[in-house]
């Protein structure tokens, strides 16, 4: 129960802290809208316009993967640049607990995308959101975020060792969007490409989010996100210990 | 002719954040090569246009980014790393020192976009033929020149605006969709089309597809001019609006506020 609360206290207030910051929230809006118009006009200029909520979803989707990317992979530099590592790795709790809320929150602002992208697509273009289960997307997309927060926490913890983890993140941007299917189908791709898209838990979010959004099968899609998003915790959470003892015995926790 | 070739290149490697090699493979040489795989794949999806208008577009594009962040850093990190006064208080020319400073970025736009042309080309198989190189070399130039004026306009509002990076992040993600790298063009609405006359990449991209279909340097010679009129205005805009915020950063003593 301490830790429940811990996880809730915390992602509550990192959520507020970010969504004080022009900068995060106009970038999770702004540009999965500019996506957005893109896959609209592609979509129109392919003359499949009865795809064009997909089009707003996938571009939602791609949203909520960015802010979590550049979110989590900053994570650990952002706390140490505030002078606050210190004090989370201090707390009495594991530190993937201490550290899981920020990437959790990271996930939640990003629904901004998702929301910004259906309101545009609605207002200025029409498409209306209706979608085949409704109920369904309302599960799929905590489901798909809290999988991006704990896959969030392994990137933060793989990050934290490296010295150049933006250059990751601005690499692992659109490979993801195209490996996860979040507005390419995947069948497009390359076969030697499904084992890679399989092992992501990205993939099977987007999946969940498409198939409630145009029908399909979405619970099984939902437990496959949550149980690869599990096993990217426990990853996580292994690498975190041993990065916070080495940065600790080196004494190089401040250090950027 | 020194202040605008090694104080160019001097400023390129103190303020460019992405030249370390992580960043500069990742960011700079990987990261527009999944753009293009992105796009093409979604355009053989969509069946909208084949594999070389997304290949041309998105090499064409490719140098946008380098040279728009570039810009803007080559003037916002001089306020971060407190030297902006000093350049500022530097009796030589303005207009030279900060185009000297988007020469090297052009530069380095021409070889990333001649990079992504390349694995575009290794990739997903595009025939250019052997006559054409020499022509989508000088395409690339004038769009990677084009590019650095529009960054150097971007780095002006820098000295303004406090979220420089948004700005920066928001017009490369606008250019994506304005100058027709992506959407066809005919597709887009008419203002969106008439805006994206006036933007750079725009002209480049469509010179450049039609070099790759075989048509004479001659004949794609005038849109090249276009790609370069528009870059000489951006830097003309450049110019003015940095001696505009620059006083006015004076006036109201925020300089170095960041």
């Amino acid at each position: 129960m301490r830790t429940l609360r811990m996880l809730w206290i915390g992602t509550i207030m990192q959520v507020k802290m970010s969504s004080r910051g022009t900068f995060e929230i106009a970038t999770a809006m702004i540009m999965p809208i500019v996506q957005a118009t893109v896959a609209v006009y592609l979509l129109r200029a392919a003359d499949s316009p009865h795809r064009m909520i997909e089009a707003a979803v996938g571009a939602g989707l791609m949203g909520v993967w960015s802010t979590v990317l550049f979110g989590s992979g900053g994570a650990i530099q952002r706390q140490r640049f505030m002078g606050t590592l210190e004090m989370l790795m201090l707390a009495p709790r594991n530190p993937a607990g201490t550290i899981l809320p920020i990437t959790i929150a990271t996930g939640l602002t990003g629904t901004y995308a998702m929301i910004a992208t259906l309101g545009w697509g609605w207002l200025v273009y029409g498409i209306r959101p209706e979608f085949a289960h409704p109920w369904l997307f309302l599960a799929a997309v905590p489901a798909c975020v809290l999988g991006l927060g704990m896959f969030g926490l392994l990137l933060a913890s793989t990050f934290v060792l490296m010295r150049n983890a933006n250059a990751l993140c601005n690499t692992l941007e659109y490979p993801i969007w195209l490996l996860s299917g979040m507005l390419v189908p995947i069948t497009v791709l390359p076969a030697w490409t499904g084992p890679l898209a399989d092992i992501l838990p990205t993939t099977w979010g987007a999946r969940a989010v498409h198939e409630a959004t145009s029908g399909g099968a979405v619970w099984p899609a939902i437990a496959w996100c949550l149980g690869i998003s599990v096993a990217c915790f426990a990853l996580g959470a292994l690498s975190m210990t041993y990065v916070e003892r080495r940065a600790r015995t080196a004494a190089t926790l401040a250090l950027a | 002719m020194r202040l605008l070739t090694i104080g160019g290149v001097i400023s390129y490697r103190a303020l460019f954040n992405w030249a370390t090699p992580a960043m500069f493979i990742g960011t700079l040489l990987v990261g527009p090569v999944f753009q293009l795989l992105f796009f093409a794949y979604l355009g053989r999806q969509l069946g909208v246009a084949d594999d070389g208008f997304y290949i041309v577009g998105n090499a064409v594009l490719a140098a946008s980014a380098l040279c728009l962040f570039g810009g803007s850093m080559a003037v916002l990190n001089e306020r971060r790393f407190g030297t902006l006064g000093h350049v500022l208080l530097s009796p030589r020319s303005r207009t030279l020192t900060w185009i000297g400073r988007a020469l090297p970025y052009a530069g380095n736009g021409l070889l990333v976009a001649a990079f992504t042309l390349v694995m575009g080309k290794l990739l997903l198989g595009l025939p250019i033929p052997a006559g054409a190189w020499p022509g989508l070399a000088a395409t690339l130039a004038s769009a990677a020149l084009a590019c650095a004026a529009f960054g150097l306009v971007l780095g002006a509002f820098a000295l303004r605006f406090r979220d420089a990076w948004l700005i920066n992040n928001t017009t490369v993600t606008l250019m994506v969709l304005f100058s027709g790298t992506n959407v066809p063009r005919e597709s887009l609405p008419g203002w969106m089309q008439a805006a994206g006359n006036f933007i750079p990449v725009t002209h480049a991209a469509s010179a450049a597809r039609s070099l790759v279909h075989g048509a004479s340097f001659g004949s794609v010679a005038p849109r090249i001019g276009q790609e370069l009129l528009i870059g000489a205005a951006y830097a003309v805009l450049a110019g003015v609006l940095l001696k505009v915020f620059e006083a006015e950063s004076r006036r109201r003593a925020s300089l170095d506020t960041l």
